[in-house]
């Protein structure tokens, strides 16, 4: 049988107890510290791996024509695009647009290409339907390097290009229900004009002709 | 001095209180363990997978899709004009051939531009594409010469000039029918080299597809242009 314990010794033993939980504590608490400091070194790493693996794979950030928004931009929404052969179009009281930027046409379409005359503007839209961006400008306004200026920042197809007489801007672009009124030559807008709506297949018709059908007074090229 | 019953009690608080020190630091703990884990496993899939999502703007894929459609509609342009030029029926139904099936390839790869949410709009000069190395790292192409090299800007192999084309328009008959046919093999010989550049720098399946296609029908049809170039020579 074991001895009785005298009082200071029982007090002992609960210090003793007291201290060897305390200890037990205190290593339990160090543990997760480490457990913590671990895995949240490990997430980092983790982290960081991701950034690398996101920066070498797209290196490269994808454009979507969708995504491009301009400051300025008439969009005319759902149009028609009928053809009505022979009848002109008052486009600015059908669509309120002027230039035309879409709405009824005529048969022919007319052949993208550098004008220097204005042309048809029954003709001129139908071009717009297969995607082509009309590029007018004020004669009164560009000198001849403007317009070799302009010429040189447009793609070589689908594009026409042609004086437009008591322009209400230096230059207006125009796509299918969609045109932009440009400052001059060097308005940086005029690149995300061309990204979003050249040759775009929002039109009725993308990736239909622009050659092949007539050529309007003044075709330089 | 504390009684035995209060100070049991503050010791029980204060078990109560690391217990739940440590269910917050367990919590925190296993939060992190996991989005380690879900990072982990993202980043490595990203970095294994062969090909993720679809080609960049200033791919490979995405500049033959482009330049390849500006080369395929000015063959149908040209088809188009020798077909109203002349009433020979064996040049009109090569030229119905070419104009029909470029138009449609046309169309896949303008299709393609769209799928990828790309603009039709070129991201750099024509032919960059052409300039950059191959899947093997070579400069110039499958058969390494010079030839084969181009630079960015450079107009792209065998398209006719505008003069060319204003030319053809203004000739009937054999006359036309023998420019058109100079002018198409020459067209056929640059699509054909546009198609093998992409080969030789794209593992993209549906492109590589097309761009095969490109290279069996048009080698056909310069061989049959041959021969009916020379049966139109005197």
């Amino acid at each position: 049988m074991p001895p009785e314990l005298t009082v200071k010794q029982q007090r002992e033993a609960r210090r003793a107890e007291k201290v060897a939980a305390l200890k037990k504590q205190q290593a339990a608490q160090k543990r997760n510290r480490l457990i913590t400091l671990i895995a949240s070194g490990l997430a980092s790493a983790g982290v960081l791996a991701l950034v690398i693996a996101f920066v070498v794979t797209s290196s490269t950030p994808k454009v979507d024509p969708a995504s491009i928004e301009i400051e300025g931009l008439n969009e005319f929404g759902t149009i028609t695009a009928n053809h009505v052969d022979g009848t002109p179009v008052d486009y600015e009281t059908a669509y309120g647009m002027s230039p035309p930027a879409g709405g009824d046409h005529w048969g022919a379409w007319l052949n993208c290409g550098v004008y220097t005359e204005p042309q048809q503007n029954e003709n001129a839209v139908h071009a717009l339907e297969h995607g082509a961006l009309w590029v007018t400008y004020n004669p009164d306004e560009l000198s001849e390097d403007d317009v070799s200026a302009l010429r040189g920042e447009l793609p070589e197809s689908y594009v026409i290009l042609s004086p437009y007489p008591d322009l209400q801007a230096p230059v207006v672009m125009s796509g299918w229900a969609n045109q932009l009124e440009l400052t001059g030559v060097d308005d940086p807008r005029l690149a995300d004009f061309v990204t979003k709506f050249w040759r775009s297949a929002e039109v009725p018709e993308p990736n239909a002709s622009c050659t092949g059908a007539i050529d309007g007074p003044g075709k330089i090229s | 001095m504390s009684t035995p019953d209060t100070s049991a009690k503050t010791e029980s608080a204060a078990a109560l209180s690391v217990s739940s020190g440590q269910r917050t630091r367990r919590i925190i703990a296993a939060t992190l363990v996991a989005l380690f884990v879900l990072v982990g496993v993202f980043a490595a899939g990203r970095l294994t997978a062969p090909r993720v999502g679809t080609p960049a703007t200033i791919s490979a894929e995405a500049g033959f899709a482009r330049d390849m459609q500006i080369h395929h509609n000015q063959a149908v342009e040209m088809s188009m004009m020798i077909r109203d030029l002349t009433d020979d029926p064996e040049v009109r139904l090569l030229a119905y051939d070419i104009a029909t099936s470029q138009a449609s390839q046309s169309g896949q790869l303008y299709g393609y531009l769209v799928e990828w949410n790309l603009p039709q709009a070129q991201a750099e000069p024509s032919m960059t594409w052409m300039a950059r190395p191959t899947l093997e790292g070579d400069l110039h192409g499958h058969d390494g010469t010079e030839e084969s090299a181009h630079n960015p800007g450079d107009p792209m192999p065998g398209l006719a000039t505008p003069e060319q084309l204003a030319n053809l328009s203004t000739l009937s008959g054999v006359e036309a029918e023998r420019e058109f046919l100079t002018l198409m093999i020459a067209h056929h010989i640059g699509g054909v080299e546009m198609a093998e550049a992409l080969l030789d720098r794209s593992d993209y399946r549906s492109v590589t597809t097309l761009a095969r296609g490109v290279v069996a029908a048009q080698t056909g049809e310069i061989g049959m242009m041959e021969t009916l170039l020379a049966a139109r020579t005197p």
